[in-house]
């Protein structure tokens, strides 16, 4: 009755029965091209040549050694904050908080770097300012992940709004406060106090690379087993595919909740942690708001929520992130720095277009079956392999309290 | 009387209030036709850069907040490709949109930032009400956009519940396979009210920067009233006057240092001020998730979920 085209021809999608892998490749390569695409038409419009940008930063981000190295650097906490989304992400539980449980993870391993003060051996005094950001980070998604459990309050709002908490925490801390960790003899600008050095990674060679490096590809490959090979691990990716499911097997899905988000915490907070003992060694709240939270989110994606693959993802981040920095040093032309943040952005734009291409394949022929009345509703025509797909439901989140799918059952 | 300390917080609080009200009026409109957009405080941020680009260029206002509008609406549009379309997550694909647009505003925000705005949006008090006593100074003291922020609260109640049009919103919302088997095109329903989600976001944005903030500061020029408007949507129950109430009330909490002074308290840091507003959000959402309110009213029963005919 509303007068669509019912021929045949139409382009149709169609559910693929499995995900062919070359196209897990393809389409990231498209969506990164089309995201440079979419920087030079930025690049074009502030008077600045795409083509030269884009040569340094292939060069001071990928291809020569000093950048390469400045790249792990950069992609060191990326890395963590890009599990700390996949482990929620994939379970479609969205913390978007990872930016302020990074900042509170800092804040936490400062702390007990200062406090434990210069007499301890480096392994302790390093181990304790990993745990301490791990803590840190779990604190600060404590309320969101006890009140998703329990009550149902949508994580999404709650965990990003406390990023704007821990903010000005941290601000407060060094900016409105003569706290603990404010350096007591910076009286012109306040800055942090630097943490001793037995709390500091230690470095490799003259890079910037640290142990940090080494932690977070621990981290991917603890995280990789624990979701393949444990039980919690199992558990999740029941709730993850369905809650009902999980719920009718037996598998508290409170707890399976409560698992993902503390995990995805801690791994924002480490990455806080090998923020201060790598790179900043004092609690430097301008040089932590990088956006390193947001931007796990878009590695966790391109990385189709891979633990494994977060680690190459990263890297390619950290690359462009990198570059942005190494660009204002150009002569001749400024280019803003945000130019790394608006190039993520759209690589997970075109990233989330293209998932759809990875899933579906486009008919353009006749449908298999000859199409009585109106074509698309003759759902029956995919026969082989609609349920195959192990393409995930349909996200249920809403903002505010729990969709009703979740919280039916008692 | 017309001058004491709670008079002008209140009358702050409905200034405050407005980018707030419109982008959750927007939101409240695609959330309504079953699309969840994120995306608001990525549309709010570069509907202000446009708009100040814009003003700046035209030498008008109303040209600015056009262009706000319209930068805000293409943004959803994109946000509409994704997830109507492309079927994609929504949730991600409006962080997406929040972080293309933070990234992107910054970027083009770059050679204005910090510089004043010449061509501001400018007060019109209105005739008569303007001198009645508390209330005249309150809310007929202010712009034109905030008082179209009323028509349009009253336009958009009207919408729903009045005509044919909000009547197959509602039905796309609730019920996508429903309204599709009564001949409502779900697909075009869908984008209509994510675009027009956009524009009012967008407007939102656009009214931030000619009218309240000083000049644009990148991201802490919005500083998450985009996230807050998102709160206030569901705090509102998907009603259009309780979101235009909750607005002035968020406000208010927006400019808590304002009225903590009027109050007399001091002492209190700077930065533990700026937490409140945040604070506050949450402790709304989980006690509107604790109570008798778990069951929802008003929620579209199909927010979040692509309606995909063949696959049912």
């Amino acid at each position: 009755m509303s007068g669509r085209p019912t021929g045949a021809r139409r382009p149709r999608l169609e559910r693929r029965s499995r995900v062919a892998p070359w196209l897990l490749v393809a389409v990231p390569a498209v969506s990164v091209a089309a995201a440079l695409a979419v920087g030079a038409v930025a690049l074009r419009l502030i008077g600045l040549d795409p083509l030269t940008v884009y040569r340094e930063m292939l060069r001071s981000g990928f291809t020569t050694w000093f950048g390469f190295t400045d790249t792990l650097s950069s992609a060191t906490p990326l890395i963590l904050t890009g599990l700390a989304a996949a482990v929620a992400f994939r379970f479609h539980l969205y913390n978007v908080g990872a930016e302020g449980q990074l900042y509170v993870g800092a804040i936490a391993a400062s702390g007990v770097a200062l406090a434990l003060g210069p007499d301890v051996p480096q392994a302790a005094a390093v181990v304790a300012v990993i745990l301490a950001g791990m803590a840190g980070g779990m604190l600060w998604i404590a309320v969101p992940a006890l009140t998703r459990a329990w009550l149902g309050t949508s994580e999404i709002i709650t965990t990003l709004l406390l990023n704007y908490v821990a903010l000005y925490l941290m601000r407060y801390l060094i900016f409105g406060s003569a706290s603990f960790w404010r350096d007591p003899t910076s009286t012109n600008f306040p800055q942090g106090l630097r943490i001793p050095a037995a709390a500091e990674f230690p470095q490799y060679g003259t890079t910037r690379i640290h142990l940090g490096l080494l932690v977070a590809v621990i981290a991917a490959v603890l995280v990789h087993v624990a979701l393949t090979r444990t039980r919690v691990g199992y558990e999740l990716r029941v709730y993850g595919d369905s809650p009902a499911a999980a719920r009718y097997a037996g598998i508290s899905v409170r707890r399976a909740v409560l698992v993902a988000l503390l995990a995805s915490g801690a791994l924002a907070g480490l990455a806080g942690a090998g923020e201060i003992a790598g790179r900043a060694r004092q609690l430097d709240p301008q040089g932590l708001a990088l956006g390193l939270g947001y931007a796990g989110i878009i590695v966790a994606a391109l990385a189709r929520y891979n633990p494994l693959s977060v680690m190459l993802v990263a890297v390619l981040l950290g690359g462009i992130r990198n570059a942005g920095t190494a660009l204002q040093s150009l002569p001749g032309a400024r280019v803003p720095i945000a130019i790394s943040t608006m190039l993520e952005g759209a690589l997970l734009l075109f990233t989330l277009g293209g998932e759809l291409f990875v899933r579906y394949r486009l008919r353009t022929g006749r449908s298999p079956q000859p199409a009585a009345g109106p074509a698309e509703a003759s759902a029956g025509a995919p026969a082989p392999g609609v349920p195959a797909s192990p393409a995930e439901p349909p996200p249920a989140s809403a903002p505010g309290p729990a969709p009703a799918s979740r919280s039916e059952q008692p | 009387m017309n001058d004491t300390a709670l008079v002008l917080t209140l009358a702050a609080a409905v200034a405050a209030g407005t980018p707030l009200a419109l982008a959750a009026l927007g939101e409240l409109l695609t959330e309504r036709a079953g699309v969840l957009n994120l995306g608001v405080e990525g549309m709010m941020l570069l509907g202000a850069v446009a708009a100040f680009l814009a003003a700046d260029g035209s030498g008008s206002p109303a040209v600015g907040l056009l262009a706000g509008m319209l930068t805000g609406g293409a943004l959803a549009a994109a946000h509409a490709f994704l997830s109507v379309t492309m079927r994609a997550n929504q949730i991600v694909s409006g962080l997406a949109l929040v972080i293309f647009g933070t990234g992107l505003s910054t970027f083009l925000g770059q050679p204005i930032e910090g510089r004043p705005l010449a061509a501001r949006l400018g007060g019109a008090a209105v005739p008569v009400l303007a001198d009645l006593p508390v209330v005249g100074r309150i809310l007929f003291q202010q712009d034109l956009v905030v008082y179209a922020t009323w028509v349009l609260a009253l336009l958009v109640l009207g919408y729903l519940g009045r005509t044919r049009a909000g009547l197959s919103l509602r039905a796309v919302g609730e019920s996508p396979a429903t309204a599709d088997a009564m001949g409502v095109r779900v697909a075009a329903v869908r984008y209509a009210h994510t675009i027009a989600g956009g524009l009012l976001a967008g407007a939102g944005g656009a009214y931030l920067i000619l009218a309240r903030v000083p000049s644009w500061a990148q991201a802490a020029t919005t500083n998450g009233i985009g996230w807050i408007a998102l709160a206030l949507v569901v705090f509102a129950s998907w009603r259009p006057l309780r979101v235009l109430a909750g607005a002035y009330l968020f406000g208010a909490a927006l400019r808590a240092n304002f009225a903590l002074q009027a109050a007399g308290v001091r002492g209190v840091p700077a930065e533990v001020l700026a937490m409140l507003p945040y604070l506050l959000t949450i402790a709304v959402l989980v006690a509107l998730s604790a109570g008798d309110l778990r069951r929802r009213v008003g929620a579209p029963a199909a927010l979040g979920v692509p309606y995909v005919r063949d696959e049912r």
